[in-house]
């Protein structure tokens, strides 16, 4: 059986992280947490995971920066990144893009929809170039 | 705790009053700056706040009082009114911003993680070595080269620096042409600066072999390189021995480029070098004595690029005189069917320097030649229609913000072009520049159209000019930037915001291009999204008159 894939869920509200955490639990994927960017970022460097569900309204460091981090780091950049986003203005896309965002779920997230793009982001992994 | 800021009215003063009070900060609060003199925030700068908190305003004057701020270790933080002036905040580097929604508590905690990111990134006691550290900090990592990092580099240097009591630095500087990218693609240019890498490398084991003083080299952030050398010769003998070799250096790089990639390649290419050395004062700190080595060894190189440049302008003016520019004409395929459907022109200066249209216009720029360079251009871009285009062709042309402002231009005529139909020619205008008079500009926009040229808007989603502007500009043509468009068919991001501006494209009856398409995948990509017209180096590269496809 192919190992289990990593996914972190970065969200301030801590009912949002459980909600997400127990769904994708369930459709077989490992669930690291961070309720901040900060903590993210050490997370990510810890655990490594295969994807992150950013969202991006929290205080302190925000989603776009925590995610242009990840995308300038010599060795998270490959990390796919699903940005979780109140609005679906054309310009907060824009911001995605600029950011180095691979893809985003607009809340309230749709778990249906959610599941189609975490699992298109896993599967697009490494095509690169 | 300090926080400047300039006035505000009603609810958001309250809330920034609320949110000094909460992180214990004293508020200075200063008025606007009144036209013509300097913004009272400046003063305030010299006050030493930890943050300043304005008002979004033009993206120049916030890059400015980025620079500042950085400058005097102080954070920045941008009071902004909608998701555009956010966007233009961030562009602007500013370390946090806020919405009208903000609520004190959280612009609190903004403001303070915002301190906190500045803070981090300033080295202790040193507040006007912050820009430097942050723009060395990219040393720490090497993705590209291999080349020792800046710890282990830090290191050596400091090893060297007191065991010989000098250092000499030599700070390698590349500029390049910024389509580029563009036009030959991204791996090229990884190419080009891979055999950079590799020429500096050999460059650097031929001459450690031959003296042993030449110790080390690093790749410097961007596409920049140091070299540490300890010259055993007398001081008063050293300069002449760094100038040979970087001279011999220069040349090494310049033939190995030649040779890898050819020559038109290689003259997109500048290379300056500037040295400094510095000595052992065992007062100042060995780091802060190499950081300030490698800043100065910078700032040389970059007094020898301007040098070169007021010598470009002799050549530009000679290039003028003569007519000395040709174009090559870059294809633009249907993106269903891969049939040419125009070309756009690329300027070029017939003499080697002048080769690079970024060399060629941004001499032009500096010297104010612009308009002159522009009617030449355009002229060889139109000459050439006739051997390189088909009947049913169109003809993109780049036209220069600045040329906005040339008489000639704001009058011209298809016959001044000598065409008899306007209707094939493209004016190609970036988003890149902001234009800040919509209204003046529709109407020149007007004038042309009436005339029957068509428009493009290049570069879209580059700007922050978003798509009601691009709306409002009714253009024939949307072509959008090489970064929407690189690694399309990973990112679901761009699809989808390709796939938007193809949806509103359709609705104004605009044609969308994508530019910089290299690979097989993001071509079907952008076909399956609809984007009706595709350039890129995947089916064509730019080609002389006569010499191309068509």
């Amino acid at each position: 059986m192919a190992e289990r894939e990593t996914i972190l869920v970065v969200d301030d509200n801590f009912d949002n992280v459980e909600i997400l955490r127990m769904f994708l639990e369930a459709q077989g994927f490992t669930v690291v947490e961070a309720q901040d960017g900060q903590t993210a970022l050490a997370k990510l460097d810890e655990t490594r995971p295969d994807l992150v569900l950013l969202d991006v309204m929290m205080p302190g460091m925000d989603g776009w920066q925590v995610c242009r981090t990840i995308k300038n780091h010599p060795t998270l950049a490959d990390t796919r990144v699903v940005m979780v986003t109140a609005k679906g203005a054309f310009e907060d896309k824009f911001e995605g893009m600029r950011s180095g965002a691979d893809d985003y779920v607009v809340k309230p997230v749709d778990l249906k929809e959610l599941k189609t793009k975490v699992e298109r982001n896993l599967a697009a992994r490494g095509k690169k170039g | 705790m300090k926080i400047l800021a300039q006035a505000a009215a009603g609810a958001a003063a309250e809330g920034l009053a609320a949110a000094a009070l909460q992180l214990g900060a004293e508020l200075i609060t200063v008025e606007p700056g009144k036209n013509g003199s300097e913004s009272p925030l400046y003063g305030g700068l010299r006050s030493h706040p930890d943050l300043v908190f304005v008002p979004a305003g033009p993206l120049a004057d916030l890059q400015e009082l980025r620079t500042a701020t950085r400058a005097r270790g102080a954070a920045l933080a941008v009071a902004c009114a909608t998701p555009e002036e956010a966007l233009r905040a961030a562009a602007a580097g500013a370390d946090e911003w806020t919405l009208p929604s903000t609520t004190p508590a959280e612009l609190a905690a903004r403001l303070e993680s915002a301190m906190e990111r500045s803070r981090r990134s300033s080295l202790p006691q040193a507040a006007a070595e912050v820009a430097e550290h942050l723009q060395y900090e990219e040393l720490l990592y090497d993705r590209f080269t291999g080349f020792p990092t800046l710890p282990l580099m830090l290191e050596r240097a400091r090893e060297m620096l007191e065991r010989s009591g000098r250092l000499t630095l030599l700070y390698i500087e590349f500029v390049r042409y910024s389509k580029l990218e563009e036009i030959y693609g991204w791996q090229k240019l990884d190419e080009v600066l891979q055999s950079t890498a590799a020429a500096v490398r050999d460059f650097y084991d031929q001459q450690r072999d031959a003296q042993e003083s030449l110790l080390m080299v690093s790749h410097a952030g961007d596409d920049d390189f140091i070299f540490f050398t300890d010259l055993p010769e007398p001081v008063d003998q050293a300069e002449r021995r760094i100038n040979e070799l970087a001279e011999a250096l220069q040349t090494y790089i310049r033939e190995r480029l030649e040779q890898d990639h050819g020559a038109d390649i290689a003259s997109l290419f500048d290379i300056y070098i500037g040295s400094t050395t510095i000595f052992r004062n065992p007062k100042i700190r060995t780091e802060r004595m190499i950081y300030r080595g490698i800043r100065e060894a910078a700032q040389a190189a970059r007094s020898v690029e301007h040098r070169e440049r007021s010598r470009k302008v002799a050549d530009l003016k000679e290039t003028l005189r003569q007519g000395a520019v040709y174009v090559e004409y870059h294809p633009i395929v249907i993106t269903a069917t891969k049939e040419i459907y125009g070309y756009e022109a690329l300027a070029r200066g017939s003499h080697r320097a002048m080769r690079s249209p970024q060399i060629l216009f941004g001499v032009a720029e500096e010297a104010n030649l612009i308009w002159e360079l522009s009617r030449l251009c355009r002229q060889r871009a139109v000459e050439g229609m006739e051997t390189h285009l088909q009947a049913h062709q169109l003809l993109f042309i780049n036209i220069d913000p600045h040329d906005f402002r040339d008489p000639a231009f704001r009058s011209m005529k298809a016959e001044d072009l000598g065409i008899e139909h306007p209707e094939r020619i493209v004016l190609e205008i970036t988003e890149r520049t902001a234009i800040t008079d919509y209204p003046a500009f529709q109407v020149y926009l007007k004038e042309f159209r009436d005339q029957g040229f068509r428009f493009a808007v290049d570069d879209a989603g580059s700007g922050y000019a978003g798509l009601g502007s691009i709306a409002n500009l009714q253009p024939d043509f949307i072509k959008l930037d090489i970064s929407l468009i690189s690694d399309i068919d990973t990112n679901f991001m761009k699809q989808n915001l390709v796939e938007t501006m193809v949806s509103f494209a359709n609705e104004h009856d605009i044609k969308v291009i994508a530019e910089g398409v290299e690979r097989e995948d993001e071509y079907e990509t952008v076909k399956g999204l609809g984007v009706h017209l595709t350039q890129g180096f995947l089916f064509h590269k730019p080609a002389r008159a006569g010499q191309g496809p068509r």
